[in-house]
């Protein structure tokens, strides 16, 4: 049982990109059979197994290969799902349907399926066939305005934030829809919008637009709603270098200050207690800024966090991979890859005492599980299997 | 009464106690609003992430902060000082009733009070804690205080946002108190899966610093692969082939990859493609290494447009172009209005329904939903103590007067 934790559910997955993949990695990284469903007419760019992003999202679940372009693929994947769990797709609105695999379909072969739709939009409403991108959604939900030093001019996230956080809704919907079942026997439809997602991470922000009225701006690193100063981002010893310092009470200023050996300019009352702090936050920030400037980030944090002083280092790329404490809890693990060798990604953030996520296997070549669905898990004959193959429905 | 619906919900019947502040109280919002009983535990006279903003009405009060409604919907709510040995033994017997407690505590409090998970689970070895910490439960950074902007910084997020000449630059809302409290929602479920076979409940270890550095899509991907460490740029996408530009009343995010020649040629139809139909600007390295000579033609065309006109027609071209939209853009976003996105809640000391942004994704066969708004300090006391454990009232009042409840 160790690591098996979800063993025993088969996920039928038409996921691709990042957000579906992203959700299915979870499920299989606790043990869950996904097969990843490709072709090789669309096993191209980030979608051609034997890359970096392929690899990242898709390791430990298998691949088989089907032309769904083909009429006869239909009868093939409905006797997959027949066996499935679930079914998950994050393809635009139409495409399922439009191989005859709506939900409707798939209930009648296999009445307690839980299908997953992830969409930009949702599967309803006027924008539901707009076409969307992780940046598209960060545009549209707000935070790309939000997230910049000042109005007028909008920076948003450097990256697809939107997608993994969709799938994490993903995988929490399907958890919890097998839970439903395994309680009442019935399966279910989820249709899941990353529009939606967003929007629903920004909760408090539109509800005071909502009872308010009032029109949120951006905030650049400032602590937003929960009063506190200093708190931002200051300029580090070397080049690029940056540290974080939030500071919400005066025993955390008093630390700050001791830390800084007392200087004069903190003594000033136009800095003594928070008010006056917010008050003057800039010209606070200069001082600061000043001291900081002398030291590395690791410096800082480890200073000032000994005094009880929350504080950061601004880790990049390489600083991330070398983090000691990632470290030290083997965030990054490493998978042996038939092509790419060995291979590194960061592992699962949930941290299980007595199962935890195992690592398995790196991502499947293409097709690489097709004897062991179709012949093993389906029954096809080595006979059937080849015409398949054959006549290019196997591809 | 349950409300309408809450007996068939997707999570009805699990017990969750709720010991979280502001990193992971949306973690039992998820439960809750997914039908689960979510008792939020609070010490008394409320938790501190009661005073954060903003306020209904602008004004600092503990029943009145916007980011506790939204945080904490669903939620029933009592009050329970755990710093005294009566408090700890009442929540050690509620424990014993739970499936699911959630906690936010600096690493070795809960085991300081007496309620560390070994103390939890031999009371009730089908519990399932759920600790998230600004950097997990473990060496050697676990005493270190975080929050949302340390977690930015620590997780690799800041970084990468924001302009290059200046510093770097935090996603807006506390976006790490989110990601965290979905890994450890999440983790719940598995925990719960397993325990469905096991009989066992175990600790869940989330740490705010690997929540943010798992949200990251390519900085990882390409530092591992292409040795690069990615940088700010500002609004360009990393791949130089998408950016926000400037419109008559806003700004749009344009891409301007795949979709080069029809672009051109809707610039061209306005007599605005300067020099873009060149042959050279059809490489798509070549634009990339040119980007801003592309920008600078694209965004003397935005400025003539209104976002709106850019938003319809990119979508009719099957560009996936949005506007940069305001939470004001947001409440009045048609696709969200026709999908009932937004749900009607009743606060009845108001004498008012207030609107809340809604769940992210529809079942057919159950509802995840709102079904009730955020208790008020200590509003359930009375039920869960006296109806659930049993204490009288003289008692209730005792544990009231000092100050356990």
């Amino acid at each position: 049982m160790h690591g098996n934790t979800l063993q025993g559910i088969r996920v039928l997955d038409f996921t691709w990109l990042l957000a579906g993949p992203y959700a299915t990695r979870i499920l299989a990284d606790f043990g869950a059979e996904v097969i990843k469903v490709q072709s090789r007419k669309t096993a191209t760019g980030t979608e051609s197994n034997a890359t970096g992003y392929f690899n990242t999202w898709n390791r430990n679940k298998l691949s088989i290969t089907i032309d769904m372009t083909r009429p006869e693929s239909k009868e093939l994947v409905l006797s997959l799902v027949k066996i499935s769990d679930v079914v998950i797709e994050n393809f635009s609105p139409r495409v399922m349907a439009n191989w005859g695999l709506s939900y409707e379909t798939l209930k009648e072969v296999k009445p307690d399926l839980i299908m997953v739709s992830m969409s930009g939009m949702g599967q309803t409403g006027p924008w539901r066939d707009f076409v969307a991108l992780g940046p598209t959604i960060q545009a549209l939900s707000g935070i790309t305005y939000l997230t910049s030093y000042s109005q007028g001019l909008p920076v948003g996230i450097g990256y697809s934030y939107a997608d993994p956080l969709a799938g994490l809704i993903a995988a929490l919907a399907t958890l919890a829809a097998l839970e439903s079942r395994a309680r009442t026997g019935q399966g279910q439809h989820i249709d899941i919008s990353e529009y939606e997602v967003m929007c629903s991470l920004l909760g408090p922000t539109i509800l005071d637009y909502s009872v308010n009225h009032n029109l949120a701006v951006p905030r650049g690193s400032t602590s937003e709603h929960m009063p506190a100063s200093p708190h931002g981002c200051y300029k580090c010893l070397g080049d690029d270098k940056w540290c974080v310092i939030a500071v919400f009470t005066d025993e955390e200023w008093h630390a700050l200050c001791q830390t800084m050996g007392d200087p004069a300019w903190a003594k000033q009352e136009k800095f003594s207690g928070l008010l006056r702090r917010l008050e003057h936050q800039e010209e606070l920030d200069e001082f600061l800024g000043q001291w900081t400037s002398n030291y590395t980030p690791e410096e800082v944090m480890n200073m000032l966090q000994e005094a009880g002083v929350a504080s950061g280092i601004v880790n990049n790329a390489a600083d991330l991979a070398n983090d000691p404490q990632l470290k030290s809890r083997g965030f990054f693990i490493q998978l042996h890859h038939p092509v790419l060798g060995n291979t590194n990604s960061d592992g699962t953030p949930i941290r299980l005492s007595r199962t935890p996520a195992r690592y398995r296997w790196a991502a499947p070549l293409l097709g690489q599980d097709n004897r062991y669905v179709y012949q093993d898990l389906l029954g096809l004959i080595e006979e059937q299997f080849c015409q398949y193959i054959e006549k290019g429905i196997i591809s | 009464m349950a409300p309408e619906g809450k007996d068939t919900a997707l999570l009805a019947g699990l017990r969750v106690l709720d010991l979280a502040d502001e990193k992971a109280c949306f973690c039992s919002k998820l439960l809750a609003d997914m039908g689960a009983e979510v008792i939020k535990v609070e010490r008394p006279g409320g938790d501190a992430s009661r005073w954060i903003g903003p306020f209904w009405g602008n004004m600092a009060h503990p029943e009145k902060s916007l980011s506790f409604w939204y945080n904490n919907t669903s939620k029933l709510g009592i009050t329970l000082c755990l710093e005294s040995k009566e408090g700890q033994g009442i929540f050690l017997r509620l424990a014993s009733k739970a499936d699911v407690v959630v906690e936010t505590f600096p690493p070795g409090y809960l085991r300081k009070i007496g309620l560390n998970y070994e103390v939890l689970s031999e009371k009730n070895p089908r519990l399932i804690l759920a600790s998230v910490t600004g950097f997990g439960q473990t060496e050697p950074y676990r005493k270190y205080k975080s929050c949302d902007v340390v977690a930015s910084a620590v997780g690799g997020q800041m970084y990468v946002c924001g302009l290059p000449d200046y510093s770097p630059l935090k996603p807006y809302g506390q976006q790490s108190f989110y990601a965290a409290s979905l890994f450890a929602a999440v983790g719940i479920l598995i925990a719960l899966r397993e325990r469905n076979c096991s009989g066992r409940g175990q600790h869940i270890d989330i740490s705010l610093q690997e929540a943010v550095a798992a949200t990251l899509e390519h900085v990882m991907v390409r530092h591992f692969y292409e040795k690069v460490v990615p940088n700010r740029q500002g609004n360009l996408h990393w791949t130089n082939s998408a950016c926000l530009l400037p419109c008559k009343d806003g700004y749009i995010l344009v891409t301007f990859g795949r979709e080069w020649e029809t672009l051109v040629d809707l610039l061209d139809s306005e007599a605005m493609s300067a020099d873009l139909k060149e042959e050279k600007w059809r490489e798509e390295d070549y634009r990339r290494q040119h980007v801003d000579h592309v920008i600078e033609v694209l965004a003397c065309w935005t400025r003539t447009h209104t976002t709106v006109e850019l938003f319809e027609l990119g979508q009719l071209m099957r560009f996936p172009w949005a506007p940069v939209s305001s939470p004001k853009d947001v409440f009045n976003s048609p696709q969200l209005r026709a999908r009932n996105f937004f749900i009607p809640v009743d606060h009845p000391e108001a004498s008012a329904s207030f609107v809340y942004s809604g769940t992210p994704g529809k079942f057919s066969g159950s509802s995840w939903n709102i079904w009730r708004r955020a208790p008020l300090i200590g509003e359930h006391n009375t039920q869960v103590y006296g109806g659930e454990l049993g204490f009288s009232l003289d008692e209730l009042t005792r544990l009231s007067f000092t100050d356990v409840i």
